[in-house]
């Protein structure tokens, strides 16, 4: 008797999405200081490169930077001329998990599978340049893999990897971010 | 001489506490380089430790507008999602990770590139403890490249954030590290 192989997960709808990117997305606003300043501070990283001007002067940079992870969050803030998701998530359930629904600019398309238990698997950074105060930051997200594993029962699941680069006004690439999640 | 990852797990949490080698604003002012040869497998970075606190998580939800109630709201961390407490974000422990590389790379080195995963849920009360061991070293284009395991770990050796980096130091008599940074070709 021949076993029957289990179905695989990585379909050619799935397969079609590696690749696939957003649209790229100019962030509202511009890196600042003051953000930079309530970023560091929370983060507790006391550098005098981000906010001493004579010092960071004096450095290779020649000019006060900024941690190049932080335009990751500065491009994901809520920008005033769209819906605002927190007050959604709340009137759609006053219970909301403070996230919501609403989609942020950028965002990429679902992947077509019937897996829908998300799992973080890891993250990745590359960095190679500091943001400067006064940068417009674009950024662009894509799959950049998805590949297929199976688990100890044998059953098919999903690592799905999401690329973001993020570059400034004069198209220096700041930094790349990926974000993997298993689905099952 | 940066205690060793090994001992400190083996300290009482406030004496963890007292070995933090976290550098102030004049200590990273002030560093002076460390080149490749200064740097052997096997080396310890410092350890940085953190005490976060209820105040710490809320300033870092705030701070990146992370609204989340899971990493502010204590009874629906308990309640809603069953966890133990409010949680340590992982955006913050990912954010430490490019700090701690970039305080080690100073002034002129460069903090390229790291992975890792996240593990263990992480509570206020925890003491973490960020660490990074040399795993191996070589030369390529006039650059100190160094492999590094990397992690956090709470006061009981749990592993949070098990993960490898990847970062550039100068040679003693070597060339600046260019900049932005353009990794050599493989």
């Amino acid at each position: 008797m021949t076993q029957q192989a289990p179905p695989t997960a990585l379909t050619p709808e799935v397969q079609a999405m590696i690749g696939v990117s957003g649209d790229i997305v100019e962030s509202w606003g511009v890196v600042d200081g003051e953000y930079m300043r309530r970023f560091t501070q929370a983060l507790m990283d006391p550098d005098p490169r981000y906010w001493d001007d004579d010092f960071a002067s004096s450095t290779r940079y020649g000019e006060l930077i900024a941690p190049p992870i932080m335009v990751s969050y500065l491009a994901s803030r809520i920008r005033p001329d769209m819906d605002d998701p927190i007050t959604a998530a709340f009137e759609e359930n006053p219970e909301s998990d403070g996230i919501g629904s609403v989609a942020r600019p950028g965002e990429l398309p679902p992947v077509p599978t019937d897996l829908v238990r998300v799992l973080n698997a890891g993250n990745e950074i590359e960095v190679y340049a500091y943001p400067s105060i006064g940068d417009t930051i674009f950024f662009q997200n894509s799959y950049s893999d998805i590949r297929e594993r199976l688990g100890r029962d044998g059953t098919p699941f999903l690592i799905i990897t999401r690329e973001t680069r993020y570059w400034n006004q004069d198209d220096v690439t700041l930094c790349i971010t990926r974000a993997s999640t298993i689905r099952r | 001489m940066t205690t060793l990852l090994d001992d400190l797990l083996n300290m009482e949490p406030e004496e963890i506490w007292r070995r933090n080698e976290r550098p102030d604003a004049d200590g990273l002012r002030d560093k002076g380089q460390i080149y490749y040869e200064d740097v052997n497998e096997g080396d310890e970075l410092p350890k940085y430790i953190y005490k976060p606190t209820p105040t710490h998580l809320f300033r870092w939800s705030a701070a990146i507008e992370n609204f989340h109630r899971i990493h502010y709201d204590l009874d629906f961390g308990l309640n809603h999602d069953r966890n133990p407490s409010i949680l340590v974000h992982g955006s913050w422990k990912q954010s430490v990770v490019p700090q701690y590389l970039k305080d080690w790379t100073l002034p002129n080195g460069w903090p390229w590139k790291a992975r890792f995963e996240h593990r263990a849920m992480l509570v206020p009360g925890d003491i973490l403890i960020m660490w990074g061991r040399v795993t191996s070293k070589y030369e390529k284009s006039q650059m100190g490249f160094i492999e590094l395991e990397i992690g956090m770990k709470t006061q009981d050796g749990i592993e949070s954030m098990p993960g490898t980096a990847t970062v550039v130091l100068p040679l003693k008599d070597g060339p600046p590290i260019p900049y932005p940074f353009v990794p050599p070709a493989d």
